[in-house]
C-alpha cells in the first residue's frame, strides 16, 4: 500500500508511530542530526543528507548492561537484564544503512551462537527506510548494489516529494503498521505514478565506485607490504572511524562499578586503540598504527568475507566525513589493491 | 597561500634532496581541495605531493613523537603548531638539533567543516610562528584581541550554570578519544583512562566517566596547552574543549606569568618552582 | 528461549592447591551450582573457559581437568591482573561463574591410533594435563598409541601438578620424562632444557603427532627438533593464547587474519597457522 503524509505533519507521524512502539528517528543536534529515542515527536527531523553516526545503536547501544549487580559483605547479588523488548520502530534510515543492518545480522545472528542482544533487539524492529536524493562525494555504497531509492531491507520505504512524504509498505509487517496509522493519506492513482517517478529518479543516482573484485585475495597478499606504513602515516588513532561506522562491530565486556553497585556490560571498543589487543602479559601484536590500520582495512575487505561472504562497509561515507585528518578509506582500499 | 606552499615544496624537495632530513612533515592533498591531509615525505617525490592551503589546519607537532628519537625531521608549523614544537623541546621529547622548522605565518585558515574562516578569537592568538628555521611567508600581524576574550561569556555564569554548560557539552562525548590523539601533548604512555590497575574512569561513556577523563585531561594539560583547537577540530560531536583549555591557559598564565610554548628557555609551569611562585594553587 | 553466551554459570570453589612455591599459580575446583548447567557442559581437553567474577570481568583461562573426572571442573591460574589477582585472594567457598565450554578441542580423533609426544613448559601445561589424563584414562587408552610427555620448569618449585607427575611417572603406559632447567639441593630427577630432552625421548615421526604448549621461547627451540625428527606441520599441534573477552567470535579482539582464536582456535596446527597472516 502506498500513502503519504505532508512534510509539516512529521510531528504527527512520529507521533502516531509513537503509540505502536518505541520510536527512534533522526535529530538535530550540536554536531549533526543523529538517531535518538524519540520523547518529543517534534524533536523529528528527515531534513538531513545522513546521520553523523549509524543507526547501529539501535541494535548495539555504546554501553549496553547485560548484568546488573550490587557487591555486598559476603557476596555479590545480580539481576539480568530481561531481553524482552517493546515493539521499536526506526524511522529514516538511508538504503546503505539499512543494508548494513543485515551485514551485521551474518556475524551477530548467524552461526551456531546468536548474540540474544542483537537478535532481540531486531526482532523487535520495524524499519522505516528513506530514499536518498542526492549524492555526497564521499559516499561509494553503489559499489555494494546498494540503491538510492533501495528499499532492500525496509518494511515501509520513505521518499520527499514536493512537500509530501510517500510511503510504501514492503513488507507484511511494514504494511500492518501503515494501515493501522490514520494520520496518513491514501494516495491518488496519478500520484501512484509520481512515487515511482520519484524512486526512478533517485535510483539514477550513483556514487563513486570501488573496484572490490579480488580484493580480499589481495589484501592477503600484501599483507607484510610496507605500504601499510604510509597509508597510516596521517592516522591518529582514534576511534571515530569505527565509532560512525554501522559495520563495525569490536566491544569490550567490563564490569563497571561505582559504590559497590554495578554492571557487567558491553561496551563499544576499536581496533585502532593502541591497547586494544594488548595481552595482560604485556605482549601486543599490534603496537604499531600501520599494523591497527591493516587489520581494520582487511577485516573489513578480507577477513569478514572470508567468514560471511560479504565485504563489511556499506560505503556509506560517515567515517570519511568525520575523520579529523580526513582519510579516504576507499583510496587506502584502492593504494592497496594497486600494489604490484 | 600558493607563495607559501611553493617555497614549501622548495625547501622540502631541498631538505630531502640533500639527506638534511629523512622526513618532512607538512600537507598533503586529500579526497578534495577542502580536505588536506597530514602528510610525511619522505622522498624528492612525495615532497611533489605537499600542498599548502586555508584548510591545512592540522597541528604537525603532533606526529613528530611518530619517529624513534634521533631521527632527522622537517617539521611545517604555523603559529601555535610552533609553540607546541616548542613545548615538545622543553619536555626534551625532541633535540632541537633534529629538527628544521619551516614556519608559516598563517592568516585566513579555514574550517574544512563549515568553510568560513576559524573565528581567531577561538584559537591561540598567535599568528606569526615563534620558533623556526626557515619563514615561508611574510610576517602578518599579530591580532589585537585578547586568545582569552571568548571565555567572556563562560566566566559571566556564576558556578551552577558553568557546570551545567559543562555536563552538557560533555554528555555528547562518544568517548572515541580523537582529542587526546590529536594533541601534540598527550603522549602518556599508557593514558590514565586506559589504565585497569587503578580504575581511574570506566569505559562507557556516562557523564561521570567523561567528566572523569576530560576534567583530568584538561589538568594535565595545564600549561603545555597551546591552545591550537585541534581537540576541538577533531571532535565528531563538536564539543567546545578549547574552552576549558583556554580558562585552564588564562589561570596558569595569571597565577605564573608565562603562556605555554612561547620560549625554548621556558620550562612549562607544572615542571617548574620559583621561589617567587603564587600561593593561591595552595590554598 | 536459548541460552544466553554471555552469561556465567554460577560454580562455587570447592577447592583451591597453590601449585607453585613462588605462589602465584593456583589451581581452582569449580563445582557447579545446578545439575542441569553440569549436564549441559560437555567439554573435550584443550576448550577453555571464561572465568567470572562479578564487580571485576572476566579471565579466559584454560580448562584443566578431564572430561573424564565428572563433579567438577578445575581451572590452572597465574596472579596475573584484575580478575586473576581476585582469584588468588578468595577462599573456598568462594561464587563464581564460568561461561563456556568455548574453543575448540586437542584434534582427539585425529589422534586415535597414533603415537602422540606431549610436551609443556612451565606454567602451560594446563590443557595438556587435561588431554593426558583423558587418554590415559581406562576407557581411552586403548584408542592411542605410545605417550610420551615431556614436562619441563625453570626450578622444581615452579614445576605444577607435582603429586600427578609423580603419579603419572609411575605408569608404564605412559613416557613420562620431568626435567627442569636447573635442579635444587633436594632435586634427584633430570636436569635439562625441555627442546633438548625432547631430542632424547621423542619416538620417530612415523605416526605420531606432537602436542606442544609452552612459553615463545620454549617452542621456538622445540619446533627444529620435532622438524629434524620428520615430523610435518599437520602433525605438530599448539594452543594460541590472545587477548579475548567475548569468547565466541563476536567482539572482533581476538583474531588472526580471518580466524578468531576463541573460536576457531585456540587449537591449530603449525599447518593452519602457517596460511594464517603473521601477526600473534
Amino acid at each position: 500500500m502506498l500513502k503519504k503524509i505532508g512534510l509539516e505533519k512529521l510531528d504527527a507521524l512520529a507521533s502516531a508511530l509513537m503509540e505502536r512502539g518505541e520510536l527512534f528517528a533522526p535529530v538535530a543536534g550540536d554536531a549533526g542530526v543523529d538517531f535518538q529515542r524519540i520523547d518529543n515527536p517534534g524533536d523529528v527531523t528527515l531534513d538531513f543528507y545522513n546521520t553523523l553516526r549509524s543507526p547501529k545503536e539501535v541494535f548495539f547501544p555504546q554501553a549496553d548492561d547485560m548484568v546488573r549487580y550490587r557487591l555486598t559483605h559476603d557476596g555479590v547479588e545480580t539481576e539480568e537484564i530481561p531481553l524482552d523488548f517493546e515493539p521499536r520502530i526506526i524511522l529514516g534510515v538511508r538504503p546503505c544503512d539499512v543494508r548494513s543492518f543485515e551485514v551485521m545480522d551474518r556475524l551477530f545472528a548467524g552461526g551456531d551462537i546468536v548474540d540474544p542482544y542483537w537478535e532481540e533487539r531486531r526482532k523487535s524492529t520495524t524499519i522505516i527506510g528513506y530514499a536518498f536524493d542526492r549524492v555526497d562525494p564521499a559516499d561509494f555504497y553503489t559499489t555494494f548494489g546498494i540503491g538510492a531509492a533501495d528499499p532492500t531491507g525496509s518494511d515501509i520505504f520513505m521518499i520527499k516529494g514536493e512537500g509530501d512524504l510517500f510511503l510504501k509498505g514492503i513488507t507484511e509487517r511494514g504494511e500492518e503498521l501503515l494501515g493501522s496509522i490514520s494520520v496518513l493519506e491514501d494516495v491518488s492513482p496519478e500520484n501512484e505514478g509520481y512515487f515511482e517517478e520519484k524512486i526512478a529518479e533517485s535510483a539514477r543516482l550513483e556514487t563513486r565506485i570501488l573496484a572490490t573484485e579480488g580484493v580480499p585475495e589481495k589484501l592477503e597478499a600484501v599483507f607484510e607490504d610496507p605500504y601499510w606504513i604510509e597509508a597510516a602515516a596521517p592516522c591518529l588513532n582514534c576511534g571515530v572511524c569505527t565509532y560512525v561506522c554501522p559495520t563495525c562491530h569490536c566491544f569490550d565486556i567490563q564490569d563497571e562499578t561505582l559504590f559497590g553497585k554495578g554492571a557487567r556490560r558491553r561496551i563499544w571498543d576499536s581496533c585502532m586503540f593502541t591497547d586494544f589487543t594488548l595481552h595482560t602479559s604485556g605482549h601486543n601484536p599490534r603496537t604499531k598504527k600501520s599494523q591497527r590500520l591493516r587489520q581494520r582495512i582487511c577485516h573489513k575487505f578480507s577477513y569478514y568475507v572470508t567468514n560471511f561472504d560479504v565485504v563489511s562497509c556499506v560505503g556509506c561515507g560517515r567515517c570519511i566525513r568525520s575523520c579529523p585528518v580526513h582519510i579516504d578509506i576507499m583510496a587506502v582500499v584502492e593504494g592497496a589493491a594497486a600494489l604490484p | 597561500m600558493k607563495r607559501i606552499e611553493t617555497r614549501l615544496r622548495e625547501e622540502a624537495r631541498r631538505l630531502l634532496e640533500t639527506g638534511e632530513v629523512e622526513v618532512v612533515l607538512a600537507y598533503g592533498r586529500g579526497y578534495d581541495d577542502r580536505h588536506p591531509m597530514p602528510c610525511a615525505a619522505k622522498t624528492v617525490a612525495d615532497a611533489e605531493r605537499i600542498v599548502f592551503n586555508e584548510y591545512c589546519t592540522h597541528n604537525m607537532a603532533r606526529y613528530l613523537l611518530d619517529y624513534p628519537p634521533g631521527t632527522r625531521i622537517a617539521i611545517a608549523v604555523k603559529g601555535c603548531d610552533s609553540r607546541a614544537v616548542v613545548v615538545l623541546l622543553q619536555e626534551e621529547k625532541v633535540r632541537r638539533e633534529d629538527l628544521v622548522i619551516l614556519g608559516i605565518p598563517a592568516v585566513g585558515m579555514k574550517d574544512p567543516r563549515t568553510g568560513r574562516i576559524i573565528d581567531a578569537s577561538t584559537t591561540c592568538g598567535t599568528t606569526n610562528p615563534v620558533l623556526y628555521d626557515i619563514l615561508l611567508g611574510e610576517k602578518a600581524a599579530e591580532p589585537d584581541t585578547s586568545p582569552y576574550d571568548v571565555l567572556e561569556e563562560l566566566e559571566g555564569m556564576d558556578g551552577a550554570d558553568r557546570w551545567a554548560f559543562w555536563e552538557r557539552e560533555l554528555s555528547r562525548c562518544i568517548r572515541c578519544y580523537a582529542c587526546r590523539q590529536a594533541c601534540p601533548m598527550c603522549y602518556c604512555d599508557p593514558c590514565f583512562v586506559d589504565q585497569a590497575e587503578p580504575r581511574w574512569a570506566d569505559k562507557s561513556p556516562s557523564l561521570e566517566s567523561n567528566l572523569m577523563f576530560h576534567l583530568t585531561r584538561f589538568y594535565h594539560l595545564a600549561g603545555r596547552c597551546v591552545d591550537c583547537g585541534e581537540c576541538s577540530r577533531a571532535c565528531p560531536m563538536e564539543i567546545p574543549l578549547y574552552l576549558f583549555h583556554k580558562k585552564v591557559a588564562r589561570e596558569c598564565e595569571e597565577m605564573f606569568g608565562q603562556a605555554a610554548g612561547m620560549s625554548v628557555d621556558d620550562k612549562p609551569v607544572m615542571l617548574d618552582f620559583r621561589v617567587e611562585d603564587a600561593d593561591e594553587i595552595l590554598l | 528461549m536459548m541460552q544466553n553466551p554471555y552469561i556465567p554459570i554460577p560454580v562455587v570453589v570447592d577447592k583451591i592447591i597453590t601449585e607453585v612455591t613462588t605462589k602465584d599459580i593456583k589451581t581452582f575446583r569449580l563445582a557447579f551450582v545446578n545439575t542441569e548447567d553440569e549436564e549441559r557442559f560437555q567439554y573435550l581437553p584443550g576448550q577453555f573457559g571464561e572465568l567470572s567474577i562479578f564487580g571485576k570481568g572476566e579471565s579466559p583461562i584454560g580448562i584443566a581437568s578431564s572430561p573424564t573426572q565428572p563433579g567438577y571442573l578445575e581451572f590452572t591460574v597465574q596472579k596475573a591482573g584484575v580478575v586473576t589477582s581476585e582469584l588468588h585472594s578468595i577462599e573456598e567457598g568462594f561464587r563464581m561463574g564460568v561461561r563456556g565450554p568455548l574453543g575448540n578441542t586437542w584434534p582427539i580423533d585425529y589422534l586415535k591410533g597414533k603415537n602422540v609426544v606431549i610436551v609443556g613448559g612451565g606454567f602451560a601445561f594446563t590443557t595438556l594435563r587435561s588431554l593426558l589424563n583423558y587418554m590415559i584414562h581406562e576407557d581411552n587408552r586403548s584408542d592411542f598409541g605410545k605417550i610420551t610427555v615431556v614436562y619441563g620448569a625453570r626450578e622444581p618449585g615452579l614445576l605444577i601438578y607435582k603429586d600427578e607427575l609423580a603419579a603419572w611417572e609411575a605408569r608404564d603406559d605412559v613416557d613420562m620424562n620431568v626435567t627442569v632447567d636447573k635442579g635444587d639441593a633436594a632435586w634427584t630427577g633430570r636436569e635439562g632444557f625441555v627442546p633438548a630432552v625432547c631430542e632424547q625421548v621423542a619416538p620417530g615421526s612415523e605416526n605420531a603427532v606432537a602436542v606442544i604448549c609452552g612459553p615463545p621461547v620454549m617452542i621456538r627451540f622445540t619446533l627444529p627438533v620435532f622438524f629434524n625428527l620428520g615430523f610435518s606441520k599437520e602433525n605438530i599441534y599448539t594452543s594460541l593464547e590472545m587477548r579475548m573477552k567475548c569468547g565466541i567470535g563476536k567482539c572482533g579482539r581476538c583474531n588472526v587474519g580471518s580466524r578468531y582464536v576463541c573460536k576457531d582456535g585456540p587449537v591449530f596446527s603449525l599447518e593452519e597457522l602457517d596460511k594464517l597472516t603473521k601477526e600473534y
